[in-house]
C-alpha cells in the first residue's frame, strides 16, 4: 500500500509537470473533438510519427489528454448548432440544443463542462480504486448481457415516440432498417446496398450524424434570422458571467446525477468493444425513465444533458481498465494506444502493474489531471463560444453545411459519403417538417448493428437457441431491470393521474 | 578478311527495320527509365492504423528509396477486404501506378465463399512481405490449459471458437484439426483481431484461432496451445507444436500473408515498369534496414519473409482450393 501510495505521488508530481504538454493537447482535442470525422483515434493516427518520437511519459499524457478532450469537445457543437461531433455525443442535442435555442447555450456549454470533468473525474479515481474488479465486469458482460443493454438504449425510441406514439415508432424503425444496410456479421453477405460498394461496411455513422443533425437543421434554420427563439435574443444581448456560474451551479446542484449517470458510463466503458455511443443512449434513457419529470426531455432540461455528457466521459476512464488490466484494448483509440505504448516496449496485461507500475497508475494520473487542467481552461471559454448562436443564419447554415460535409468526408475519403450526408440531411429535413423525431431514426442506425451483432453472436454461440437469451443470471436480472424501466414509468404515470383525479 | 561496307538492299532493309524498330520502342524504353514519374497508389483494404498499415508503412519506408519515388496509401476497408480490391479493380488505372497491399490469406479464402464483381485473374500478387502462421489460444483464466484438455472436453460437446472472421487461414485450420481427430468446433466470427482475444480472454467462447502475431501481442493475456504451421518463434507462442507435428498431419501451412498485388492489365501492357517493381521490390529486402524497419513496427522478426510471383501464385491456389474444401462450413451452405 505504501509502495503504491509512493508510486502515485511520483506520478502525480511528474504529470504535473508535463503542463506544457497537456495544456496544447486539450485545445487540439477539442476542436478534433468538435468537428465531424475527426476523432481522437484518427488525429492520434495521423500523429503518430510525432508521438511515436515522444518519450514513453509524454507519449502517454499526450494521448490520453487528447482521448479525454476530444470526447468533451463533442459535445460543443452537438449544444450551440445541433451538431454531435461524434457518435458518443449525438444524444447531447436533444437537451444541449433546446437550452441553446433558448439563449442559455452558455449555461449549457458551463454544465455540460462540469458535468463531463466531473464525470471523468470521478469515475477516473473510481477505476483506479477498484481495477482488478472493474476488469472483471468484461468476464460476464457477454454478448447475451450486451443485448439487453442495447435494448435499454433502443427502448428511448419508445420514451420518444410517447409525444405520437405511431411517428416514433416508425421512425425508430425506419433508423433499424437503415442500420441493418451492409454485410451481415457471420457470412459477410451484402444486404440492402443497392450495389454501392460504400454501404457494404454499413451506412458509415459520420455522414447519417451530421445529414440528420446538422444538414437537415441548417435547411430548417436558414428560414430564420437567428437559430434563437425570441426570448433567447433578448438572454444573449447581455452576455455576462453570472451564466457561466448559474451553468457551473446547475451542474453542481445536480451531483447526485452526475454520480449515477457517469458510473452508467464507466460500467459500459470497460466491457471490451462497447463504446460511448450506447452509453450516451442508456444514460440519457434512464436519466428520463427515473426522473419525476420525464415530460420536460427533450425540451432543454438539464439533467437531459448531463446525463449523455457526464457518461460518454465515464466511457473515457473505462476503456483504459480492460487495456491495461487484461491488454484488451475496449475502443479504436485504446487500440491505437495500445501500438505506440508497445512501439516503447511497454506490454500491457496482468503484469504490466508489477513491470510498469509508472505507466499502469500514469495512464489514469494523467487523465485526471487532464480533466483538471479542462475544467480550469475551457469553463471560461464558455462565454465566448456561446456566442456562436448569435451569428445571423445566412452565414451559419452554409457554414454548418460546408463544415459537416467536408466532416463527413474525412473518415473514408469518399464523395460517396458527402452525398450520403445530403441525401440524410433532407431525409432529416422532411422528418422535422412532418414531426418525425431524428433522434428516433439515429438511435435505430447507431444501435441496431450492434445488436444485430451481440444478437447473431449469442445465437451462434448457442448454435440457434434463442433461449440463449435467459441462459445466464446477469442476463437475467437485466432483463428484470428493462422490464421494471419500460413498465415504471407507466405505473408511475398511472398513479400520478389517478391521484390527479381522486384530487378533483 | 575485309567486311565489305557496301550498302546492299538486304542491309538497307535490315537498318531499316531496325532503326524503325527503336525509333518505336524509344519511348517505352525512355518511359521505363523514367518510371516512376509520380508517386504510386496503394489500396489497402483494411482500417487505418491497423497491422497492414505498419507493415505497409515499414516496409515502404526502404522500397521508396529503392524506386525513386513515394508510396501513397489508401484505406478501403469493409467486407472481409472485398470494399479494396473492388475499388482497386474498379477504379484504379491499371498503369503500374496503382497496387493493392492485402493479406492473401484470409481475402483470398474470401473469394472462395463470396465472389468479387471483377475476375479473380485479372490481378495477382507479385510480392509477399510476410508470413504469420495462425494458431490456437486460450485466454490466461481458461480452465483449458493444454491441448489435451481442449480435445477431452471437444469430444463430450461442440466448443465455441472464436475467429476474426469465418474465411480465414485459421478458421481452416481448425476445421482441419476437426476432421482428423473427430471433434466438432462451432465457430463464432467476432470480427477483427481485437475482438477475438477479448473473446477467447473472457470467456465469451471456449477459445480462439486467430494470427500469431497479434496473439504474441497480447502478451500474457492469453496461451497458445497450437500453431497452424511453424512456429519459428518458440517461447513468445508459449513453444506450442505445430499442427502436423502434433497430429501427423500434412497440412498447408495456414499463414496471413501479406503481400502487394497489381491489375495483370498492367503487368502486361508495361512489362518495364512491372519489372522494376519487382526487381526493387527484392532490392528491398537485400537492405539490411528493412528488418529495423519491420521489428520497429512491431513485426515478429522470423515473420519477414520474402516471396516472388511464384510463391504468391501457389499460395494464391492453395487458399482456393482450401475455400473450396470448405466452403460449406464457412457459408453454411
Amino acid at each position: 500500500m505504501g509502495d503504491t501510495l509512493n508510486i502515485l505521488g511520483e506520478v502525480f508530481l511528474n504529470t504535473i509537470s508535463h503542463w506544457w504538454i497537456i495544456l496544447p493537447t486539450i485545445f487540439v482535442g477539442l476542436i478534433v473533438g468538435g468537428i465531424p470525422g475527426f476523432s481522437a483515434a484518427n488525429t492520434i493516427i495521423i500523429l503518430m510519427p510525432l508521438t511515436l518520437a515522444m518519450d514513453l511519459e509524454t507519449g502517454l499524457i499526450f494521448m490520453v489528454t487528447l482521448y479525454a478532450s476530444s470526447r468533451m469537445g463533442a459535445g460543443i457543437p452537438a449544444i450551440l448548432v445541433n451538431i454531435p461531433g461524434t457518435a458518443g455525443a449525438a444524444a447531447t442535442p436533444l437537451d444541449g440544443y433546446p437550452m441553446s435555442k433558448a439563449g442559455k447555450g452558455q449555461q449549457a456549454l458551463a454544465m455540460s463542462f462540469v458535468a463531463s470533468s466531473l464525470g471523468g473525474l470521478l469515475t477516473t479515481v473510481i477505476a483506479l480504486a477498484t481495477m482488478p474488479l472493474l476488469a472483471r465486469v468484461g468476464f460476464y458482460m457477454h454478448s447475451v448481457e450486451m443485448i439487453v443493454v442495447m435494448l435499454f438504449g433502443i427502448s428511448l425510441i419508445a420514451a420518444i415516440a410517447a409525444q405520437d406514439m405511431l411517428k416514433g415508432l416508425i421512425a425508430g424503425f425506419l433508423g433499424l432498417m437503415i442500420g441493418s444496410i451492409g454485410t451481415d456479421v457471420i457470412y459477410a453477405t451484402p444486404r440492402g446496398t443497392f450495389g454501392f460498394l460504400e454501404l457494404y461496411d454499413g451506412v458509415p455513422l459520420i455522414p447519417a450524424l451530421v445529414g440528420l443533425f446538422a444538414v437537415s437543421e441548417a435547411f430548417v434554420i436558414i428560414e430564420k434570422r437567428v437559430i434563437l427563439s425570441e426570448d433567447g435574443e433578448v438572454a444573449m444581448k447581455t452576455p455576462n458571467w453570472r451564466d457561466t456560474f448559474e451553468g457551473v451551479r446547475m451542474a453542481f446542484a445536480r451531483w447526485v446525477h452526475v454520480i449515477w449517470t457517469s458510473l452508467i458510463g464507466l460500467a459500459i466503458g470497460v466491457i471490451p468493444g462497447a463504446g460511448a455511443s450506447i452509453a450516451s443512449f442508456v444514460a440519457y434513457q434512464q436519466s428520463r425513465t427515473y426522473s419525476k419529470t420525464p415530460e420536460l426531455y427533450g425540451t432543454g432540461h438539464p439533467e437531459g444533458l448531463i446525463a449523455p455528457e457526464s457518461a460518454n466521459n465515464g466511457v473515457t476512464s473505462g476503456t483504459l481498465v480492460p487495456l491495461l488490466v487484461l491488454g484488451i484494448p475496449g475502443g479504436a483509440t485504446a487500440a491505437i494506444m495500445l501500438i505506440v505504448m508497445q512501439f516503447h516496449g511497454v506490454n500491457f496485461g496482468p503484469g504490466l502493474f508489477e513491470d510498469n507500475p509508472q505507466v499502469g497508475y500514469g495512464m489514469f494520473m494523467a487523465m485526471m489531471i487532464a480533466y483538471l487542467f479542462m475544467i480550469l481552461t475551457i469553463l471560461p471559454l464558455s462565454r465566448y463560444m456561446s456566442r456562436v448562436t448569435t451569428v445571423p443564419t445566412i452565414y451559419l447554415a452554409p457554414m454548418i453545411i460546408a463544415f459537416t460535409l467536408v466532416g463527413s468526408f474525412v473518415p473514408r475519403e469518399y464523395m460517396f459519403d458527402m452525398y450520403l450526408a445530403l441525401a440524410f440531411g433532407v431525409i432529416g429535413y422532411i422528418a422535422r417538417r412532418t414531426g418525425y423525431h431524428v433522434a428516433a431514426i439515429l438511435i435505430g442506425v447507431i444501435l441496431g448493428p450492434l445488436l444485430e451483432t451481440y444478437f447473431m453472436r449469442a445465437l451462434r454461440i448457442s448454435e440457434g437457441d434463442v433461449m440463449v437469451l435467459f441462459s445466464s443470471t446477469l442476463g437475467n436480472i437485466l432483463w428484470v431491470c428493462l422490464v421494471l424501466t419500460l413498465t415504471l414509468p407507466l405505473v408511475f404515470d398511472w398513479r400520478r393521474k389517478r391521484k390527479e383525479i381522486l384530487g378533483k | 578478311m575485309i567486311r565489305s561496307t557496301r550498302m546492299n538492299r538486304r542491309t538497307l532493309l535490315q537498318t531499316g527495320v531496325a532503326a524503325s524498330g527503336l525509333v518505336l520502342a524509344a519511348p517505352s524504353v525512355l518511359r521505363a527509365q523514367s518510371f516512376p514519374e509520380r508517386n504510386i497508389d496503394v489500396y489497402i483494404p483494411t482500417r487505418e492504423g491497423g497491422g497492414a498499415d505498419r507493415n505497409f508503412r515499414a516496409f515502404t519506408a526502404i522500397w521508396k528509396e529503392k524506386l525513386g519515388t513515394d508510396f501513397e496509401p489508401g484505406f478501403y476497408p469493409g467486407a472481409s477486404g472485398r470494399v479494396g480490391y473492388e475499388v482497386y479493380m474498379g477504379r484504379a488505372e491499371p498503369d503500374c501506378y496503382s497496387l493493392v497491399f492485402g493479406n492473401m490469406g484470409p481475402e483470398v479464402l474470401n473469394w472462395a465463399v463470396q465472389r468479387p464483381e471483377f475476375d479473380i485473374n485479372d490481378y495477382f500478387y507479385f510480392g509477399r512481405v510476410d508470413t504469420d502462421p495462425g494458431c490456437l489460444f486460450v485466454g490466461a483464466e481458461s480452465p483449458y490449459q493444454t491441448l489435451d484438455d481442449i480435445l477431452e472436453e471437444a469430444r463430450t460437446r461442440t466448443m465455441s471458437v472464436g475467429t476474426s472472421r469465418l474465411a480465414h487461414p485459421a478458421s481452416i485450420g481448425l476445421l482441419a484439426l476437426g476432421e482428423e481427430t473427430g471433434t466438432n468446433f462451432n465457430l463464432v466470427p467476432l470480427s477483427g483481431g481485437r475482438n477475438t482475444v477479448a473473446g477467447a480472454v473472457t470467456g465469451e467462447v471456449d477459445f480462439s484461432v486467430l494470427t500469431s502475431g497479434s496473439v504474441i501481442a497480447s502478451g500474457d493475456s492469453t496461451r497458445c496451445l497450437l500453431v497452424f504451421g511453424e512456429n519459428k518463434v518458440g517461447e513468445r507462442l508459449n513453444n506450442a507444436p505445430s499442427i502436423n507435428d502434433a497430429f501427423d498431419m500434412n497440412l498447408p501451412e495456414m499463414l496471413s500473408s501479406r503481400a502487394f498485388g497489381i491489375h495483370r492489365q498492367a503487368a502486361e501492357d508495361f512489362p518495364d515498369r512491372y519489372q522494376r517493381l519487382v526487381d526493387t521490390f527484392h532490392e528491398t529486402f537485400d537492405d539490411p534496414r528493412l528488418m529495423d524497419e519491420y521489428v520497429a513496427a512491431r513485426g515478429t522478426p522470423e515473420y519477414l519473409n520474402e516471396g516472388d510471383v511464384e510463391d504468391c501464385a501457389e499460395f494464391f491456389d492453395a487458399m482456393l482450393e482450401l475455400g473450396e474444401r470448405f466452403r460449406p462450413m464457412l457459408t453454411g451452405g
